[in-house]
């Protein structure tokens, strides 16, 4: 690339040594001119050629912003001036009319004329080039045809000069000339880069373009005056008519640029407000990617906030309406869309004490107004304003402020503010785009959260499963058998996981200790007190043959794992499988029910739920209850799910479990248990019960029961 | 099913929560919300009237002991009263009479606190 350039520059300079060898002798000798003059020129052309194609190889200048390309035509402009002076100053001493040609006085001249040419060649070349890029910034249907239109009558015009004489003119040379003008008025319409500057870029094309226009009518008026142009006509006819018109075309061009920067410029803010609230309405979409991390959402959120309506400070604020009871009970500061609590989710550029200053707590702040009235509020001076009542000596470094409410679907979720240090810093379009924005954001948030949720609740179902496996291996997987003792025990959960409990165990030869219970709360933490539970049962029973020893141990021991609000209730029955006799005691839960040949009741013991009261009140509250159970006594133990089995706002209720099972005296104990389910379930007309199902069966046999098995 | 509502009156500086309804699992975070403001106010003499209280669940019951503890340590008290039988039978099947004073009217209660101050 390098060595193409010096290539370039190389092959530039030969023709241009040639023409001036040729100059040189010229001044001395008196050649025939005709063919000569014609290859000079076109040994000037070529030249020219060169140097165009010498700018192209320079890629990058394309991209460089309109600006940037301004300030260079003006430092070439500066360049030219400066040394083209120097140059006309010193070395042109003049030219002699000999037949209409000039002819140099001096050799300084012809030196100095070359020079000169070639110099306002190179620009001329420049400047053409650097406005094309500027015509063709934004292209329309007719924009690249008007701009070759002029190229071509530019380079016609030129051309036609080739066979006339320096001060020779042609009436076709003219016309075309005065067309080519019309086309650079034609081209320096195109001006659409302006609107794109950014307001700083716009004061300084202004600048530029004030300096460009100026410089332009300087350098067309040297270039009408004698020597300069006298020096190009002696140097090349064509390339007089190329710089002149290239040269109009720069006045005009950037006469009209700083005219039209000039009418941009008020509305410069504007655009620039418009294009980065287009660019940040675009970095919006990213919002959707972000809604996985709340805290990540905020940042964004905020930090957009700043770019969209370049505010000093911001920050994001969640609102959550508490239920009316709570609300009323706390005795809250209550408005009138309802009480609530506010958490500052995300800050920028401000300090929990300056939001202090901003909102004071005590009285109804802009919070409740915009709360209230659901719409954006713009304060202009805070320090005067109505609603804020803040006072003239407020210590704060925020002049005006915004507040936007985040209204979802599902309601108010959040307020939005935004501050800026200057009074009156808002406008009417800022908060447009600020609730826009809000709006945008509202979308992001709420679906932030509704993701959250749903991964919460697929978190819980996973939990709840796991739950209910568990709870399904505490329970025994088969039941004891006993030559006089009939057994029948079922658990159903409900769609949660409850706590319902119930297991047996072989205390001695004689006797069987069977345990009902129910743990308060579900999911996990319900299974794993109820595998406490367990634990403590089938360690606990066999050492304290006792009910309520086992009961006051079982409580000591379960005591310190509970939380405060936690407790078991349990029943507990040991039975003597060779004499029936049947011990009962109660911590807290459901009675007995007994179901006896001629009646049938429930047997309550006094008791207390475990974990709820202190070791010594539990102990005392304790009393054990015994019956000698007759062949066919049944006694069912169960939870609060039979009886609390509800249909509308009526319960099951102890009555009619009573009643179910006087119906189904007489029957063996699976008949029962079955009884009673599809009692329950009729009277829930098969809705989905809320609590478990938990029933243990027993039927007394009895000695006859054994005969029988023995018989078998 | 799970409609709950809470009234709160000031009766003679002793605060009164009047349940209404469905008092379960689900509705118990209120209850436990209206309970903790009292405490976060320093409140501790409280009246719970049960008139209203159709169903209680063993979470229902959790509340109260989760605050018994904290209310009795600042020299105040739960009470509990107007209870329906069945809604009594749940507190009774439980011993919660043993831990709690439950009274036939809310006045009472209300009452039993300035006894204790004389």
């Amino acid at each position: 690339m390098k060595l193409r350039r010096i290539l370039y520059l190389a092959a530039i300079l030969v023709p241009l040594l040639i023409v001036f060898t040729i100059d040189v002798i010229r001044r001395n000798v008196d050649i025939e001119v005709g063919p000569l003059s014609l290859i000079r020129d076109l040994l000037i052309i070529g030249a020219m050629i060169l140097v165009y194609l010498f700018f192209e190889t320079t890629k990058a200048s394309r991209d460089q912003s309109p600006t940037r390309k301004l300030g260079l035509i003006l430092i070439a402009l500066i360049v030219l001036v400066a040394i083209g002076g120097t140059v006309v100053m010193a070395g042109i001493e003049g030219f002699d009319l000999k037949g209409g040609f000039l002819l140099p006085l001096d050799y300084g001249t012809v030196f100095s004329a070359t020079f000169l040419s070639v110099l306002l060649g190179i620009f001329s070349v420049l400047v053409m080039r650097v406005l094309r890029d500027l015509v063709l910034y934004r292209r329309r249907r007719w924009t690249r045809r008007n701009l070759l239109i002029f190229i071509a009558l530019l380079l016609i015009t030129a051309g036609s000069t080739i066979w006339l004489d320096p001060l020779e003119t042609s009436y076709l040379t003219r016309i075309l000339f005065w067309l080519a003008v019309v086309f650079a008025i034609v081209n320096s319409f195109r001006l659409s880069w302006i609107v794109y500057l950014t307001k700083r870029e716009k004061i300084f094309g202004l600048i530029y373009g004030f300096f460009l226009f100026v410089g332009f009518i300087t350098l067309n008026i040297i270039l009408r005056s004698g020597i300069v142009s006298k020096s190009l006509l002696y140097y090349s006819y064509p390339l007089e008519q190329f710089v002149s018109l290239a040269c109009i075309f720069g006045n005009i061009y950037f006469g009209m640029a700083f005219v039209s920067t000039l009418f941009h410029l008020p509305t410069a803010e504007a655009f620039d407000r418009k294009a980065s609230e287009v660019t940040s309405l675009h970095n919006l979409s990213r919002l959707v990617t972000q809604v996985f991390d709340f805290n990540e959402l905020v940042e964004t959120v905020t930090s957009m906030t700043l770019q969209v309506c370049e505010a000093k400070s911001c920050w994001l604020e969640t609102i959550h309406f508490l239920e009316e009871e709570t609300a009323k009970v706390s005795g809250n500061k209550y408005s009138a869309s309802g009480n609530y609590s506010v958490q500052i989710v995300g800050t920028k550029n401000i300090s929990q004490v300056e939001i202090d200053v901003l909102m004071p707590t005590a009285e109804r702040t802009l919070r409740d107004i915009v709360l209230e009235e659901r719409r954006p509020i713009a304060v202009d001076d805070v320090r005067r304003d109505q609603r804020l009542k803040l006072g003239k000596k407020t210590k704060t470094r925020t002049g005006s402020l915004v507040v936007v409410p985040l209204v979802s679907h599902s309601g108010l979720i959040g307020i939005l503010y935004a501050t800026k240090e200057t009074e009156f810093g808002f406008f009417k379009d800022d908060v447009e785009v600020i609730s826009a924005f809000a709006d945008q954001a509202t979308v992001a948030i709420e679906n932030s959260r509704l993701i959250k949720e749903s991964l919460e609740r697929e978190r819980l179902f996973r939990e709840m499963l796991v739950a209910q496996e568990m709870q399904r291996k505490l329970l025994p997987q088969s039941l004891p058998q006993f030559p006089t003792l009939e057994l029948d025990a079922t658990s159903t959960a409900a769609f949660e996981v409850g706590g319902d409990y119930y297991d047996f165990a072989q205390l001695d030869e004689q006797r069987l200790g069977i345990v009902v219970g129910d743990v308060s709360g579900k999911g996990v933490s319900a299974a794993f007190y109820m595998s406490e539970v367990k634990g403590v049962f089938q360690a606990l029973s066999r050492m304290y043959p006792s009910p309520k020893e086992f009961l006051v141990k079982a409580n000591e021991a379960l005591a310190s794992s509970f939380d405060k609000r936690s407790f078991v209730s349990l029943i507990y029955a040991v039975v003597n499988v060779t004499s029936g006799e049947l011990t009962l005691a109660r911590a807290g839960h459901c009675p007995m029910l007994f179901i006896a040949k001629d009646h049938v009741e429930y047997i309550r013991p006094p008791g207390m739920g475990m974990g709820l009261g202190d070791e010594a009140v539990f102990a005392n509250a304790i009393n054990e209850q015994s019956v000698q159970l007759n062949p066919g006594d049944v006694c069912v133990l169960y939870t609060d799910g039979i009886t609390e089995a509800r249909r509308g706002d009526d319960e099951f209720g102890y009555d009619r479990l009573l009643e179910c099972a006087r119906q189904s005296r007489g029957n063996d104990a699976s008949a029962i248990k079955e009884h009673i389910l599809e009692s329950v379930k009729s009277f829930t007309d098969d809705q989905p019960t809320h609590d478990d199902l938990t029933l243990v069966v027993l039927r007394w046999q009895g000695n006859s029961a054994t005969n029988k098995i023995d018989i078998s | 099913m799970s409609d709950f509502k809470i009234e709160y009156r000031e009766t003679e500086n002793v605060n009164v929560l009047e349940l209404k309804g469905y008092l379960d699992a689900h509705t118990a975070p209120k209850l436990e919300d209206a309970l903790q403001s009292l405490l976060d106010k320093e409140r501790y003499k409280i009246v719970v009237n049960c008139k209203h209280l159709s169903y209680i669940s063993s979470a229902g019951l959790g509340v109260f002991m989760a605050f018994i503890e904290d209310v009795r340590n600042n020299a105040g008290d739960i009470k509990l009263t107007n209870m329906s039988p069945k809604v009594y039978n749940v507190f009774d099947l439980l011993g919660f009479p043993l831990l709690y004073e439950i009274f036939k009217d809310e006045s009472e209660a209300i009452n039993k606190f300035f006894e204790k101050k004389r």
